[in-house]
């Protein structure tokens, strides 16, 4: 690890003074930013602790009625402590606990989690993002058992490593983000982008900026997630899928169906959404639902299973916001 | 000589290892946490490539890095590295930051070589040639065929035969402390290094040979070690440069552990295993014959060979293996080397030709056994005929996981979770060597203690000396001082191949016995007795079984002089040559590939049980490493940049408390076994877990999943290549 400065600002204000935005990272619960430092991957000259400024811990709001304020220093397991979220948001709170082991979800902020940097293996052996070489794809030629199957058209193949900005999107959930110029609010898939060239950052939140706060609005129906991945143990999901259902009585008035593990945002899956609207839930509509996500998946060299595997999550999550969990039967 | 006691006190009873706490509360100083004053730590430059000229080198940044205080160079211009991980230089710095700095301040020019780094990579013939002059073609090193009988012939006489192409990867050893030594001299001759090693006399023999000086010289301290599985058998290259660091400044000692990245890359592992199996039967289930093309990877220098056929009588076969060289890490010894490749890929077309046959696994297994499969009798009454063992193993094991409930494969009912049942044979030896000596002290104060330069890795060997002692000394064992992991103790052994308790509890038990002669010669004209006489129990001297003075008392009248023997191997009390089987009940849930392990049956021998607790702990280890092997283990090797994508503990996977299953270990502990005395357990209970759960997986799901570890990825490939998608 490279020597850098370190500063622990008491409040953003003065965080945002010590992210000069050129060679600052910000720190939080460090379960990403210190093995990226270890590994040279990430170098930078000052590190900002972020976990001295109490007002980005927190959480507000009443998850029944109008939803909450989630503070981004919140720790997962303060997160999954709060009253009423699993009752509320169960999409949230599934893929919160599905999040590494105690000890990290001790350590992890919400903020870290959406902030946190691709773990594609190229990536972190210092091949950069794009992990291009002599213009050709490392990743394309390489071992991606682990990376997108949609989008693979481009050469952003890695897959957004964040689980909890799915069901966040799916909820409809907006970021408060703190700049020089003030504050500015923006839905959650709005934090993401994908890199087109070397250099370009994966995140829209700016290296001078902080982000301040999540906010989840009531949920508007049933919701869900359902996660697959290899170990039951500290594993990251293989895919996953987060829907949101809005129900007119027995039908689907309105759906979202986000997606983990497949692209280099959060996927959002417009057919299954479509293919939901106007239906009851059912096995077959699910399993519709389910083939309409996976419609137009172009699979690299080696991730073909996550075809079938995507299917699954989400015949399963939609199956499981009205409560039907076949699977464990 | 005497045998073991008949009617033992401790021996084969469950005690908790003597250091037990000390470890389990992090009191216990590993290798690793020794940290003399005035330490100075290590650092190394490896080859981030896989294949590479050194242009140039420039060592001179580093000798100027702030802190530094010793560098050594490797390699020199013009060298050729041949993996990632192949040390160049090493340092030594005031901390740990300032070495790691100098190293990466060190000026290295390369010019990048062409690699290959995975099988299939070696063996194409577009691939280039990399390890010329070892008269290779494809990277490969071609074996003889080993036939035996007719093996065509057999094949066509068969009523049902399968051709099956199996795998498993390379997987790395994964020990939790690292490998590394501190080293540091007193004066220009003495040197003492606390290393992590499952060899002290092995590893101070090295130092000595490296640096010139007698051998008496060295000491290697290594009280406990956080595991090894055959892959620290010596100081190692990282050894010999901490020492030599030390040396160059002035002494002072230098601490030189691999980081985790390292351990993978260049501190051995498992060959990988690819087999083409063709494998027949008559009808009623009788092996005709077989014919198997093998071949794996060992790395750059390491040969991949394992034991087929496995366990079963093939009387017409014919095998041939090739070795493949890639540009990576050398093989080492681990937990039974080849013989899990083997169970995997014997096992595997067993259950294939079993589902061919439409015939239940285990009978058909049992029917291929030899009729006499004797093995070492090592002084024992009668020969050890290992098929009755089997048989009377398989028995047991099918009881205890349920056998009876299992279906034949693929009729697992309609749902999308699938229950089922595989089994596994396996075999190892686990004899003791001859040559090995412990000393045994009795103080006049009463203190015992026994000492050999053997070591713990993790076996109960501390806990198995001193429990001897007890047993003969009516004592209880934490009244013994049991003193080991030190190379200037008497010839020792090293720990591998199952070995170290059956060659260290026969010198021990002499050691002990002759010791408690010694005492009774002495005390017996003080107590009006015949040393014949005498007894001891309960910390009592008893004559003719009555309790005429205290342990402590008896010993006080030695005045000054401690008794102190030497004992040596004797044979009839170590045996070699061991046999059990392992059961899986697995649900694979066949719309995401996931396996969940639901239970493990092992029954297992191993003649003469010194410690319950102890032997269970080793075999419940095996297992969990064997389901490691069976579900998660796999190196990853980029092929264009030539580096292993996976050197970590994150996406090298491993299981965690919540991939553990209900673990049911029996003993098979027949009168018949103990009197073969004392056979090695560390090895053999890790062979078969991963090809039973290959074969409970394929049970469940109804298709073969052909390709080890039983990963989502691979089940579902299966599943897909099946229904032709894939």
């Amino acid at each position: 690890m490279k020597a850098f400065e370190y500063a622990a600002p008491a409040t953003p204000e003065l965080a945002l003074q010590a992210l000069d935005g050129k060679d600052s990272e910000a720190l939080s619960g460090g379960t990403d930013l210190i093995s990226r430092m270890k590994d040279y991957v990430t170098s930078p000259a000052r590190v900002v602790y972020l976990k001295e400024i109490k007002a980005l811990a927190g959480i507000s709001g009443d998850a029944s009625k109008d939803g909450l304020t989630i503070g981004a220093g919140t720790t997962l397991a303060a997160l999954l402590a709060h009253k009423g979220l699993k009752d509320a948001y169960p999409a949230l709170h599934q893929a919160a606990s599905e999040v590494g082991t105690p000890q990290i979800k001790n350590m992890a902020t919400i903020g870290g989690n959406l902030l946190q940097r691709p773990r594609c293996w190229y990536y972190r052996a210092g091949n950069g993002l794009l992990a291009m070489k002599d213009g050709k794809s490392l990743v394309r030629d390489g071992d991606n058992r682990y990376h997108a199957i949609f989008m693979t058209d481009g050469n952003a193949l890695f897959v957004s490593p964040s689980s909890l900005a799915v069901p966040l999107v799916a909820l409809g959930a907006k970021v408060t983000i703190l700049g020089a110029k003030g504050e500015r609010t923006i839905p959650v898939d709005q934090l993401y982008t994908v890199p087109k060239k070397d250099g370009d950052r994966e995140l829209t939140i700016g290296a001078d900026e902080l982000l301040v706060k999540i906010v989840v609005p009531a949920a508007k129906g049933k919701n869900a997630s359902y996660e697959a991945r290899q170990k039951q143990a500290h594993d990251w999901p293989l895919v996953m899928a987060s829907v949101h259902l809005e129900m007119d009585g027995d039908k689907v008035s309105d759906a979202k169906v986000v997606l983990y593990g497949v692209a280099p945002i959060p996927y959002r899956s417009e057919a299954a959404e479509a293919a939901l609207r106007g239906k009851t839930v059912t096995m077959d509509s699910a399993a519709a639902a389910a083939d309409a996500a996976v419609s137009g998946a172009k699979p690299l060299s080696r991730n073909a299973y996550k075809v079938p595997l995507t299917k699954t999550v989400v015949k399963r999550a939609v199956l499981a916001a009205v409560g039907n969990r076949y699977w464990e039967a | 000589m005497a045998g073991w006691p008949e009617s033992p006190r401790l021996i084969g009873t469950e005690i908790p290892r003597l250091d037990g706490l000390a470890k389990a509360s992090g009191r216990a100083k590993y290798p690793s946490d020794m940290n003399p004053p005035g330490l100075l730590h290590g650092a190394m430059l490896w080859s981030p490539h896989a294949h590479a000229k050194i242009k140039s080198i420039d060592l001179t940044p580093a000798e100027k890095s702030p802190g530094v205080k010793a560098v050594v160079g490797v390699m020199k211009e013009g060298a050729t590295v041949r993996y990632q991980g192949e040390v160049i230089a090493a340092v030594a710095a005031e901390t740990e930051e300032k070495a790691r700095d100098a190293v990466r301040a060190i000026k290295i020019e390369f010019e990048v070589l062409p690699h290959v780094v995975t099988e299939a990579q070696a063996m194409d013939p577009k691939s280039p040639e990399v390890f010329k002059g070892r008269g290779l073609a494809n990277n490969t090193r071609k074996g003889n065929v080993q036939k035996n009988g007719d093996p065509e012939g057999g094949l066509e006489k068969a009523d049902v035969k399968i051709e099956g192409h199996y795998s498993a990867p390379v997987i790395t050893h994964v020990c939790l402390e690292p490998h590394g030594l501190t080293a540091k001299w007193d004066g220009p001759d003495k040197l003492t290094a606390w290393a992590s090693t499952q060899a002290v006399q092995v590893t101070a023999n090295e130092l000595a040979g490296r640096f010139e000086i007698p051998a008496t010289n060295v000491t290697v301290l290594t009280d406990v070690m956080g595991g090894g599985f055959g892959s620290k058998f010596g100081a190692d290259l990282w050894g010999l440069l901490a020492a030599e660091l030390s040396k160059k400044a002035d002494g002072k000692p230098v601490k030189m552990f691999l980081d985790r990245a390292h351990e993978h890359l260049a501190a051995g592992n498992r060959p990988s295993a690819f087999a083409h199996v063709r494998l027949g039967a008559t009808k009623d289930g009788k092996i005709t014959g077989m014919i198997a093309e093998t071949h794996g990877t060992g790395g750059a220098s390491g040969g991949a060979n394992f034991p087929l056929p496995y366990v079963y009588l093939v009387e017409n076969r014919s095998r041939s293996h090739s070795d493949v060289f890639v540009n990576g890490g050398g093989a080492r010894a681990m937990r039974a080397p080849g013989h899990p490749q083997g169970c995997i890929i014997m096992e595997a077309a067993m259950d294939d030709l079993a589902d061919a046959l439409g015939m239940d696994p285990l009978e058909f297994r049992l029917k291929n056994l030899g009729e006499r499969d004797v093995v070492n009798q090592g002084g024992a009454p009668a020969p050890i005929n290992r098929t009755k063992v089997y048989q009377d193993q398989v028995r047991i094991g099918a009881e205890l996981i349920g056998w009876a409930k299992r279906k034949p494969r693929g009729t697992n009912g309609a749902g999308p979770i699938k229950k089922g049942y595989g089994m596994a044979l396996h075999q190892w030896g686990g004899g003791g060597a001859p040559d090995k000596q412990v000393e045994c002290m009795i103080n006049p104060d009463g203190s015992v203690e026994v000492r050999s330069a053997t070591q713990d890795i993790g076996t109960g060997a501390r806990t198995i000396l001193a429990i001897i002692a007890a047993e003969v000394l009516g004592l209880e064992v934490k009244e013994i001082t049991s003193n080991i992991g030190n190379s200037t103790f008497k010839p020792g052994q090293a720990s591998g191949g199952s070995t170290t308790t059956p060659s260290m509890s026969p010198p021990c038990y002499n050691a002990v016995l002759a010791a408690r002669a010694e005492l009774f010669e002495k005390i017996a004209p003080k107590l009006g007795a015949e040393p014949g006489d005498l007894s001891l129990a309960k910390g009592q001297v008893l004559v003719k079984g009555e309790a005429k003075m205290s342990w402590k008392d008896a010993c006080r009248q030695l005045g000054m002089v401690p008794i102190t023997t030497l004992g040596k191997f004797t044979p009839g009390l170590s045996a070699n040559g061991v046999g059990g089987c392992q059961f899986a009940e697995v649900d694979v849930d066949v719309e995401t590939g996931v396996v969940k392990v639901v239970k493990i049956v092992a029954v297992q021998d191993s003649g003469l049980i010194i410690d319950k607790m102890t032997w269970n702990s080793q075999v419940y280890g095996g297992i969990i490493g064997g389901l490691n092997y069976g579900l998660f283990e796999e190196r990853v090797m980029d092929p264009t940049t030539g580096v292993m994508l996976n050197a970590d503990m994150e996406l090298y996977k491993l299981a965690g408390a919540s991939d553990i299953p209900e673990i049911v270990v029996r003993a098979y502990e027949t009168e018949e076994m103990k009197a073969r005395g004392v056979i090695g357990i560390g090895e053999p209970p890790t062979i078969a877990t991963a090809a039973a759960i290959g074969n409970a997986v394929t049970n469940a799901v109804g298709v073969r999943v052909p390709h080890w570890p039983m990963s989502p990825m691979n089940v579902l490939n299966a599943l897909a290549s099946n229904q032709g998608k894939a």
